[in-house]
């Protein structure tokens, strides 16, 4: 942004609180912290991939920093390969996406900024198939698709910091950028999104999913096993608390997903029980 | 004593032999709804269930939930959204062991109540306000990288076929745009 436009749009803003008049040597303004105006024209500024992307793998070092990951390669790969299918019919498929199953017990699911996506063992073991395993991660896919994290973030002032050039690849810039997320992503995931982007991502998701060839009611008869909990319940307490109701979830998911009732499509149980058969057998 | 007849013996036998993880999950309307004898919408209607009825759920597709009432006396198909899993008797379950409770899969081990136990793993509020980045663990997560054609090649040997689709509003309208 040019240095006139700066001035330009910190005189709009400031307008509004002090006035702003037009002197010979250009503008004067009055009672105006001008360095603020000058951050938040900064943080409006597009984030550009790569940063996205150094973003998203600094929050994912803070979320694996809760939970590390479940020790069970062929699982991890299994949900890679099912998660990658499924973000190749996003907008945004040639991203790095990362998917991974963390070892806790809570039922849950986080995607962060750039592609990174974690699913907890709790809530693998809540899922009977592939397609719903497919629908969990359509909408952490379509939340990375429609940047609800990125924005949540950009009232920070995060993107400042990427303007000084901690996007740079050094170790000691990245540890930096970590550093300084770490509190905010820790924020923002015990907050949660705006309803409106959970909702969005439920109506997304499925989309992704029924595009990836799944049968379109995966997601949804997740939402119908998670409305059957006691809210409650500690295992759900953090999902409960950053999202609408499972219930309203579906409420608001049926218009859309009965216009998807004609597909028929797999759900591929056998193969989904198949690579999660030790997932069964370690809760014994 | 008197000798057991062989088929209910045989009955018996059977009955242990069936795993757990195919024990029938339950659930009841929460509306009155139609039980058709196909799973799509202009299949004949069989019966209408009235609110609350209980059913056995035996498979789902797509939409559709085929269920059986628990006398066995009335089955069909009925709409996915018409059915709330679990028990309308019962407190809701405990999330430790939701499809277990829901007769899926019981060989977990039930969560009896809310309080976290020892030896659970979490992913709580607290767990997340205590979390140290762990750089190393992201490395590990991009070690399982997958190709976009490994990906397409599971997909294939699933049988997956992508399809084109547009993306719906809140009403269910298709939208023309991309997001």
């Amino acid at each position: 942004m040019s240095a006139l436009r700066l001035a330009l749009a910190g005189c709009i803003a400031a307008f509004v609180l002090a006035g702003c008049k037009a002197g010979s040597g250009g503008f004067e303004i009055k009672n105006v912290d001008f360095t603020n105006v000058v951050n938040s024209a900064k943080n409006l500024r597009e984030v550009k991939e790569p940063e996205e992307i150094q973003i998203g793998q600094g929050m994912t070092e803070t979320l694996l920093g809760a939970r590390p990951l479940l020790d069970d390669p062929e699982l991890q790969r299994y949900v890679n390969d099912i998660g990658v299918w499924v973000a190749l019919q996003s907008d945004r498929p040639n991203l790095p996406w990362h998917f991974g199953v963390n070892d806790s017990d809570y039922i849950n699911a986080f995607a962060t900024p750039g592609g990174f996506i974690i699913v907890t063992k709790g809530m693998m073991k809540q899922l009977r198939n592939e397609a719903e395993l497919a629908g969990v991660l359509g909408h952490e896919i379509a939340h990375v698709n429609q940047k609800h994290h990125l924005k949540a973030l950009r009232t920070t002032a995060l993107v400042n910091l990427l303007g000084e050039g901690v996007s740079a690849s050094t170790d000691s810039k990245h540890a930096q950028l970590v550093k300084a997320l770490s509190g905010p992503t820790k924020d923002l995931y015990a907050r949660g999104l705006d309803k409106s982007d959970e909702f969005e991502a439920d109506r997304i998701g499925v989309i992704f999913a029924t595009r990836a060839g799944y049968d379109p009611y995966g997601l949804p008869a997740v939402l119908t096993t998670l409305a059957s909990a006691d809210p409650k319940d500690s295992y759900l307490a953090l999902l409960y608390k950053t999202h609408p109701l499972p219930q309203a979830r579906l409420d608001k998911l049926a218009p859309g997903l009965t216009t998807l009732d004609s597909i028929k499509a797999p759900q591929n149980a056998a193969r989904f029980q198949q690579y999660t058969k030790k997932l069964r057998v370690a809760a014994q | 004593m008197k000798a057991v007849p062989l088929k209910i013996l045989l009955g018996m036998v059977l009955t242990l032999l069936i795993p757990a993880a195919y024990a029938a999950e339950t659930g009841y309307t929460y509306k009155a709804t139609d039980l058709k004898d196909n799973p799509f919408i202009d299949a004949t209607t069989v019966a209408t269930l009235p609110e609350k009825t209980n059913v056995e759920i035996l498979t789902r597709q797509g939409a559709w939930m085929q269920i059986k009432t628990p006398d066995a006396r009335q089955q069909g198909w009925v709409r996915m959204l018409s059915v709330k899993l679990g028990s309308q008797d019962q407190k809701p379950q405990s999330s430790g062991s939701l499809l277990s409770a829901l007769g899926v899969g019981s060989r977990s081990k039930p969560a009896t109540n809310s309080t976290v136990t020892t030896g659970v793993r979490g992913f709580s509020e607290e767990d997340l306000a205590k979390a140290k980045p762990n750089p190393a663990e992201v490395e590990k997560m991009k070690g399982f990288s997958v190709t976009k054609e490994e990906a397409a090649k599971l997909a294939e040997s699933g049988k997956l076929a992508a399809i084109p689709l547009p993306y719906f509003d809140e009403n269910g309208k298709p939208l023309k745009e991309k997001k």
